[in-house]
């Protein structure tokens, strides 16, 4: 164990540090769940990739710099510290992108990896149906097979950036007569082709984050198939391995969450409830294990090793921690907690953020379905 | 950057898990609980057998030369085993202690020879343990570290005044005190004087981190028991880890315990190198061990039910040893008082960028 960076490390982070510091909006962009602002994060994808910040660990030949991991939180780190915006390529570089390494054909890397890395093609998420929550294997949207093509008929919903995003990618049963978590397959398909209807849902915070979508017969080639016909559970489960798993949350977003919230118990120290303090000590203290663990995870990974079940545990810890720093903060607030607006008129970032992080125990498989796999797969208690 | 525990320490530890697995049973806690002194030369005999009393010392005074980040993995692992010899009060917190204090050579040779223990009284603990098993104390009760000795002949060291019942082994005229865990040796403070050797929080830093890497021990042993217990004890025709309600208590305190580890790790590396910011680190490794260990043995009491509540279920002895080890050494608000004045305070930079702080 050597917890000092190398100088090769150091003078990354300050490169990194340089390019934020000249090119970070100075002013905040409009939320990225509302068409103004999302065009303005597809902007800022674009410019993150002109320089290859796009993602970092990918291989050059994609628009990467071919880091490692540790890079890769060091880049984050600085991202956070500069105040980046949020990343509304996230379903692409840090989901399928893994996913489409690990498993796409040459053809398939080529297509789609290069336009994702650049910004130039955004990607929803599309698991979840009416009846197929966290009972994933419930899925009945179909895509029958017709020649080099599938038809596909159906329904998903709560589709992450499915309200502006240019493409999606989900499960879908195409053997028809199978059940459970046979017969699906992993397609990727043209959110603007003909027969995708998207119907922006209402959000809690009032904008449309999310998406229905209605699939009529609308035809997707063979070719966007990721992995064999029937093999689309395996590959999910890898992607949302990815989701729960290092990447979707990197430590840094949490250790500025704690980093302003120090600041605004100072603020409010004078009528601050008794328990306000432990409360913010907590969330130090937990961002900062949250760094540790993380760490540890990719110096793991580096020397060869995998994330495996584990990935449940980060997935918690970190949903858990994001919401009660968040409530902490509204508490701080008091009386002014509600208000969409704070001195000055700028956004009530605490409050958006609170409204946020009710979602992190939620998505990405709940935090009781995190629990049963913790307790059967790492335990061994019976299912 | 590399957050990794080496091969060699990862085989040393589990050498130790096994050994202590199957020699250090619960029978041994139980015969050890019937007896009058709670302490065996036998099992302090087979620790000295396996070279644990001079893991930390130096390889000059004929121990293994290891380092603080060692000394937790090896403390957790006396922690699982409920090991309630004074090893890590002597072999984990004096050794290293002495050997930075320099000029301890034959002390420390004898500490790795197992031939010594050594008590820590500190200011804020309202006792000492195992001071009647001692022949040494390395004592905290003012600003300075100071090392006191009643055998001069045998650890060459000056023999110095003690304010109290005179020091030797086995001295039965000390005020024993009765703790819940009844493996614990506990007496009221003696105040002593002797050489300098360190400072008084130095102590406390160390002692307090070798405190939580027991307790994430401790915690892991009652979560193995009340594991085996949920997939042997069947109601309402199946065994109960397969219900829910029993599974997500069991989960939550698995994440608990597994980030509690990184933190005492983290904390492990800082005191090492001496970096100015180790109480922090140390504050933050007692809190998130004890908060871990103490949640988990109310899990794990509740998952065995009314099994739990009986002294015939083996968990009681992991239970009290997590209430005793989370108020020992800085108890919850001396280490929540640190993290306020270096994180609110504003002494330690905090925020991305500063991970490593």
């Amino acid at each position: 164990m050597d917890l000092a960076y190398t100088p090769e490390q150091q003078d990354f982070r300050a490169e990194v540090r340089a390019w934020m510091e000249a090119n970070v909006p100075k002013e905040p962009l409009v939320t990225l769940e509302r068409e103004d602002g999302y065009h303005q994060h597809v902007e800022w994808e674009r410019k993150l990739a002109s320089s290859n910040w796009g993602m970092v660990t990918w291989p050059e030949a994609y628009g990467g710099r071919g880091l490692d991991l540790i890079q890769w939180l060091i880049f984050e780190e600085e991202y956070y510290r500069a105040g980046a915006p949020l990343r509304v390529n996230q379903n692409g570089i840090f989901l399928l992108g893994p996913t489409v390494m690990e498993f796409g054909t040459d053809e398939q890397k080529a297509r789609f990896l290069t336009p994702m890395a650049k910004g130039e093609v955004i990607w929803a998420q599309s698991w979840s149906e009416p009846n197929a929550g966290s009972d994933m294997a419930a899925i009945n949207s179909k895509a029958i097979r017709d020649g080099d093509h599938y038809v596909i008929t159906g329904q998903k919903t709560w589709s992450s950036r499915a309200s502006f995003a240019d493409w999606g990618f989900g499960l879908f049963r195409t053997d028809p007569d199978s059940k459970r978590h046979k017969g699906l397959s992993f397609i990727l398909f043209d959110l603007n082709a003909p027969g995708v209807t998207r119907r922006p849902i209402r959000q809690l915070h009032g904008d449309p984050g999310f998406a229905e979508l209605f699939f009529d017969e609308v035809r997707v080639p063979v070719a966007n198939r990721i992995a064999g016909e029937g093999e689309g559970w395996n590959v999910a489960m890898a992607t949302a391995g990815f989701e729960r798993g290092l990447m979707l949350r990197s430590p840094a977003r949490f250790q500025a969450v704690a980093e302003r919230l120090v600041k605004l118990f100072r603020q409010h120290e004078a009528k601050a409830a008794p328990a306000a303090r432990e409360q913010v000590c907590q969330a130090w203290m937990d961002a900062q294990a949250y760094v540790y663990n993380t760490y540890a995870v990719a110096s793991k990974i580096i020397a060869g090793g995998h994330i495996g079940a584990e990935a449940s545990l980060n997935k918690i810890f970190w949903s858990e921690l994001d919401r009660a720093a968040h409530r902490t903060a509204m508490q701080l607030l008091g009386a002014s907690a509600e208000l969409r607006h704070l001195d000055g008129g700028a956004l009530n970032a605490w409050l958006e953020g609170y409204i946020f992080s009710l979602s992190g125990p939620i998505y990405a498989g709940s935090n009781e379905i995190q629990r049963n796999i913790i307790a059967e797969r790492l335990l061994g208690l019976p299912r | 950057m590399d957050f990794t525990i080496t091969e060699d320490q990862a085989t040393l530890t589990q050498g130790v898990r096994d050994y202590l697995a199957g020699v250090h049973t619960p029978e041994v806690l139980r015969a050890l609980d019937a007896s009058e002194s709670r302490r065996s030369a036998d099992v302090w005999q087979g620790l000295t057998e396996m070279g644990l009393p001079g893991l930390l010392v130096p390889e000059a005074q004929g121990g293994l030369g290891l380092s603080l980040l060692d000394a937790v993995l090896i403390a957790a692992e006396l922690g699982r085993a409920g090991v309630a010899e004074p090893l890590a009060d002597t072999a984990l917190v004096a050794a290293p202690l002495l050997a930075k204090a320099g000029n301890q050579d034959a002390l420390l040779a004898a500490i790795a020879k197992g031939d010594v223990k050594v008590a820590l009284p500190h200011l804020v603990n309202p006792w000492v343990a195992d001071l009647d098993g001692t022949s040494h104390l390395l004592s905290g009760e003012g600003k300075a570290l100071r090392l006191a000795s009643c055998s001069p002949a045998k650890a060459g060291v000056q023999e110095t005044k003690v304010d109290g019942p005179r020091l030797s082994p086995g001295n039965t005229e000390y005020t024993p005190l009765d703790s819940v865990d009844p493996l614990r040796r506990l007496f009221a403070p003696v105040a002593a004087e002797g050489v300098e050797v360190g400072s008084a929080d130095a102590l406390l830093d160390h002692a307090a981190l070798i405190t939580a890497a027991q307790l994430v021990g401790v915690a892991d042993a009652m979560l193995e028991q009340a594991t085996d217990y949920a997939k042997n004890r069947s109601q309402f025709g199946q065994p109960i880890g397969s219900f829910q309600a029993v599974k997500h208590h069991l989960a939550t305190t698995v994440v608990k315990i597994e980030f509690a580890k990184p933190v005492i790790q983290r904390a492990a590396i800082a005191l090492e190198e001496g970096s100015p910011s180790a109480s922090v680190h140390v504050s933050h490794a007692k809190l998130a061990a004890s908060d871990a260990a103490w949640a988990m043995s109310e899990t794990a009491i509740q998952t065995h039910g009314a099994m739990g509540y009986t002294y015939e279920v083996d968990l009681h002895f992991w239970m009290k040893r997590a209430w005793a080890l989370s108020g020992a050494w800085g108890d919850r608000a001396f280490h929540l008082a640190r993290i306020d004045a270096a994180v609110i305070g504003g002494a330690l930079p905090i925020g991305p960028g500063h991970s490593f702080a």
